[in-house]
């Protein structure tokens, strides 16, 4: 099977590139047969991919360390969780799972479409087709993970261990589901470029995979800062790595497109500023592999650099080269269908959402590559970490915020003063409410104070609507409460779902505005002593060292100080937090030791405590107060409900986007009576 | 393909393969991190990265500032390892890193020697250079950097503001159906438009 594998990856190069090179001959020839054999292509190209794939599974579950890469990441005594996860856990199976994923994707959303959009079809496949083209062959020359070793050793070195653990199982698969989406909408925006189909008609498709790629890439993110948060020991979930980043950015144009596409599908505006928004968020997910992978910035996820940065950027040039070209012969068809009709709409305050959804990408971006231009310019070496991004970022932030409460709240083509009166009144008074609430509660910290007088605003907002909707369902159809709640959603679920995903973002900024108020304490313990620590609330804290104590599991020999926590002088039970040493089979030391925190969590805040080492008797630890960490998770997982929700397919009625744009007339058919 | 097209088309490919030369010879060029055989799980740990950074005690000195206001400064100061976090955290949670316990060290002996903040930083610079620092100074160049996200969104707000003005103030177009006469700038009533915004909603 692994042979079979192996083979199997040369193949699928070979069918991509015929896949790639009949579509587009078939599509601009317009010869049937071709459009027909480039399809299938691509099929058996993911056909050869998935054997691959079960190819190097294979593999790693049998032990076969003549595999470099089988040798390099996982050893004989390891979970086999991790055995299994170590497929995307280095670098060569994490190509190879790129293109697992990118020609499943490919496959069906081709598969979907091949009688609907049959003038784009062949185009987008051909795009696919050179995308995977180009990730095959990035994996067979420069990442190949079916390269032997010139001899078997008895057992491989084991997966790093910060990886093995449940979040770094899953949230890598998570982030390559939302990355590899965006190829997607990035393929039927050059095939609608190429035909010159710029209509409504390549929205559906690009809306439906957006989508996709924005859900994976929030639930993606959320695991993401949860797996640093409970491994990496720094007491913090988000730390403006550029490899946080470089998932952050694809995520801020992915965000801003699904707002502006609705502009586009109600009203017939802002088609280039879409196109550029769906190349964007791919051109970002692929810039974002480069940095990644290419070490030219500095980062502390260094362990995932290697040769395939320079393949990446080649690519990253090619495919921005061609994006632009494209766009450019082509703005005459990408004019408006329609005009702005006033200042004051939903349109305008969706295109300043944009503008600072744009803006925070930008100022992301910059912060990220400003150390290789201040090098460039100056020579010398700085340090751009997360005071310069939160100075930066922090304002845009809650001005994004604000503008999320404000959107919904203006009606769509024009608002007149009495219905913005209306509609502005209860959110204003819930801001105003909760911020002179907590001022009047000592709250001093205005960065805090804004946020959450914010989050009131919105939160006023979502309320609002969704008390205006319940409202109207049970009076027209006599409903109850709860059949009202889950009708008004299943039947408007773009709109409430969309609700829902503002809901999650009022609770992540709350919980993002906690952080203000946390507090770190450096403490040494030895065996029952007895430390006393006050919180941000003001509850005081009582540890009771149990001592450290010494054992050996599967794979780890592990270093553990237990203690006894009482808050108030209310027992709160024992918290322990450890420190692993990884070994092989042969009890040889792998890795350097790593961290395992010690969390208690409530709704208030995390009692966070990492044990730094072990010396002379002595317990070094970092104690640390983190307010409303727990609401970071929770706003997570509310965003990606309200993603689902508004993915979910309406059963009821399936029709093009919004009649109104399908019967416009094309911008050159428009005369000006002068 | 037309010729002008294939040419077009090859320079796009040329530029490409000329960045990947340059990048190839960068990493090649890039320096390696001294194996010390002593390292991070996630990253290439530099172990020899710490430099003294002392300075004689001020006569009949005083500590300069309190504990939080030191936890404070050492948060402002980055541990040279190759880990990208502060010392503070670093040296908290990390107890494989020498660099970090040996710089909050400094930290602590110029505190006690009476320096302030400030020039404690500037000792830091002067030292390791300012990527000493979790964040660029606010002067000169880095200025750019703090300001330049604000000046584009600025711009864009300003630019996005005219467009957004003249898109408005052009009258709306009847726009459903085939051929449609665009009215004279302006020349519609409030009454035109409501009956027309009505008419537009009815066959949304």
């Amino acid at each position: 099977m692994i042979l079979i594998g192996e083979l199997s990856l040369w193949v699928a190069l070979l069918m991509a590139a015929w896949a790639a090179i009949t579509s587009f001959a078939g599509g601009s020839l317009g010869r049937e047969d071709l459009i027909t054999s480039g399809r299938r292509g691509l099929y058996v190209t993911t056909l050869m991919v998935i054997l691959a794939s079960v190819g190097l599974w294979t593999a790693l579950l049998s032990h076969d360390f003549s595999l470099s890469y089988v040798a390099g990441h996982t050893s004989a005594n390891m979970p086999r969780v991790y055995v299994f996860t170590a497929f995307w856990g280095g670098q060569a199976g994490s190509m190879l799972f790129w293109a697992l994923i990118l020609s499943c994707y490919s496959s069906i959303a081709i598969w979907s479409v091949r009688e609907k959009a049959r003038e784009l079809a062949p185009f987008a496949c051909g795009t696919l087709a050179l995308i995977l083209l180009f990730f095959i062959a990035t994996t067979c020359f420069k990442a190949n993970p079916f390269d032997r070793l010139a001899f078997v050793p008895a057992d491989g070195k084991g997966m790093n261990p910060q990886l093995q653990n449940p979040g770094m199982a899953i949230h890598p698969p998570n982030l390559y589901l939302g990355y590899v989406a965006t190829a997607i909408p990035f393929a039927f925006a050059i095939a609608a470029l190429i035909t010159r189909k710029l209509d409504a008609s390549w929205l559906l498709v690009v809306r439906r995979w957006s989508l996709i790629s924005w859900f994976f890439l929030t639930v993606g993110i959320t695991l993401g800062m949860w797996w640093a948060y409970v491994e990496l020991g720094w007491s913090g979930y988000w730390a403006w790595d550029p490899v946080e980043n470089a998932s952050f950015l694809p995520w801020l144009t992915g965000t801003a497109f699904l707002h502006s596409i609705m502009i586009q599908e109600k009203r017939g505006m802002l088609r280039k500023w879409n196109v550029v928004l769906v190349v964007t968020t791919f051109l970002l997910a692929i810039f974002g592999t480069f940095i990644t992978r290419s070490g030219i910035i500095e980062s502390v996820h260094s362990f995932a650099q290697s040769p395939v940065g320079t393949w990446f950027a080649t690519f990253f040039f090619a495919a921005t080269g061609a994006t632009i070209y494209f766009v450019a012969t082509r703005l005459k068809d990408l004019e408006a269908t329609a005009v702005l009709e006033s200042m004051v709409s939903r349109e305008a305050a969706f295109l300043y959402n944009n503008l600072v959804l744009v803006g925070i990408a930008f100022s992301v971006l910059w912060g990220t590559l400003f150390p290789i231009l201040s090098e460039w310019v100056r020579g010398s070496k700085i340090t751009v970490g997360p005071p310069f991004f939160n100075t930066v970022n922090i304002p845009l932030g809650l001005l994004l915020l604000a503008l999320t409460g404000i959107g919904p709240l203006i009606a769509w083509r024009k608002a007149s003063t009495s219905n913005l009166k209306r509609q502005f009144i209860f959110p204003t008074a819930s801001g105003v409410v909760v911020g002179v609430v907590l001022f009047a509660l000592g709250m001093r910290n205005y960065h805090a104070l804004i946020a959450y007088t914010l989050a009131g605003f919105v939160s006023g907002t979502i309320g609002q609507e969704f008390y205006k909707g319940i409202g109207a369902r049970r009076s027209i159809h006599g409903e109850g409460l709860f059949v009202a709640v889950v009708r008004l959603i299943a039947r408007n679920r773009r709109r409430y779902g969309g609700y829902i995903v503002h809901a999650g973002i009022v609770i992540l900024f709350s919980a993002f505005a906690g952080l203000a108020f946390k507090k770190d304490h450096d403490v040494q313990i030895k065996a029952g002593e007895t430390k006393v620590l006050v919180d941000p609330l003001g509850h005081t804290w009582r540890f009771v060292s149990q001592g450290v104590s010494t054992s050996e599991t599967l794979n780890r020999f592990v270093t553990a100080i237990g203690l006894e926590v009482f808050r108030d002088d209310v027992r709160q039970g024992i918290l322990t937090s450890e420190k692993r040493q990884y070994f092989d089979s042969n009890k040889q030391p792998q890795f350097e030791p790593s961290t395992e925190v010690g969390i208690r969590t409530s709704a208030m805040l995390d009692l966070y405590v990492v044990l730094a080492g072990v010396r002379d008797d002595t317990a070094e630890l970092r104690i640390s107060f983190n307010p409303l960490v727990v609401w970071v998770w929770i706003g997570g997982m509310i965003m990606a409900i309200g993603g689902l929700i508004v993915m979910w397919p309406q059963a009821e009625r399936r029709r093009a986007p919004s009649g109104y744009v399908a019967t416009l007339a094309p911008a050159h058919e428009l005369v000006t009576a002068e | 393909m037309h010729r002008r097209e294939f040419f077009r088309r090859a320079a796009l490919g040329g530029a490409g393969l000329v960045t990947a030369r340059v990048l190839d010879a960068q990493g090649t060029a890039k320096p390696q991190a001294p194996a010390t055989g002593n390292t991070s799980n996630l990253f290439d740990m530099n172990q020899d990265a710490a430099k003294t950074v002392r300075r004689p005690a001020r006569a009949g000195a005083a500590e300069s500032m309190d504990d939080e206001d030191r936890d404070a400064l050492v948060r402002e100061i980055r541990c040279q390892c190759g880990c990208t976090l502060d010392v503070y955290i670093c040296r908290t949670t990390d107890f494989s890193c020498q660099v970090s316990p040996a710089m909050h060290r400094d930290i602590i002996s110029l505190v006690e020697g009476g320096y302030s903040a400030q020039e404690i930083l500037d000792s830091f610079v002067t030292t390791y250079g300012e990527r000493a620092l979790m964040a660029p100074k606010r002067e000169g160049f880095n200025l750019t950097g703090y300001l330049m996200p604000f000046a584009v969104l600025g711009v864009g707000a300003v630019a996005l503001t005219t467009v957004l003005r003249r898109m408005s103030n052009r009258a709306a177009p009847a726009v459903i159906g085939a051929r449609v006469v665009r009215s004279a700038e302006g020349d519609a009533t409030d009454d035109e438009m409501a009956r027309l915004n009505a008419a537009i909603r009815k066959d949304e």
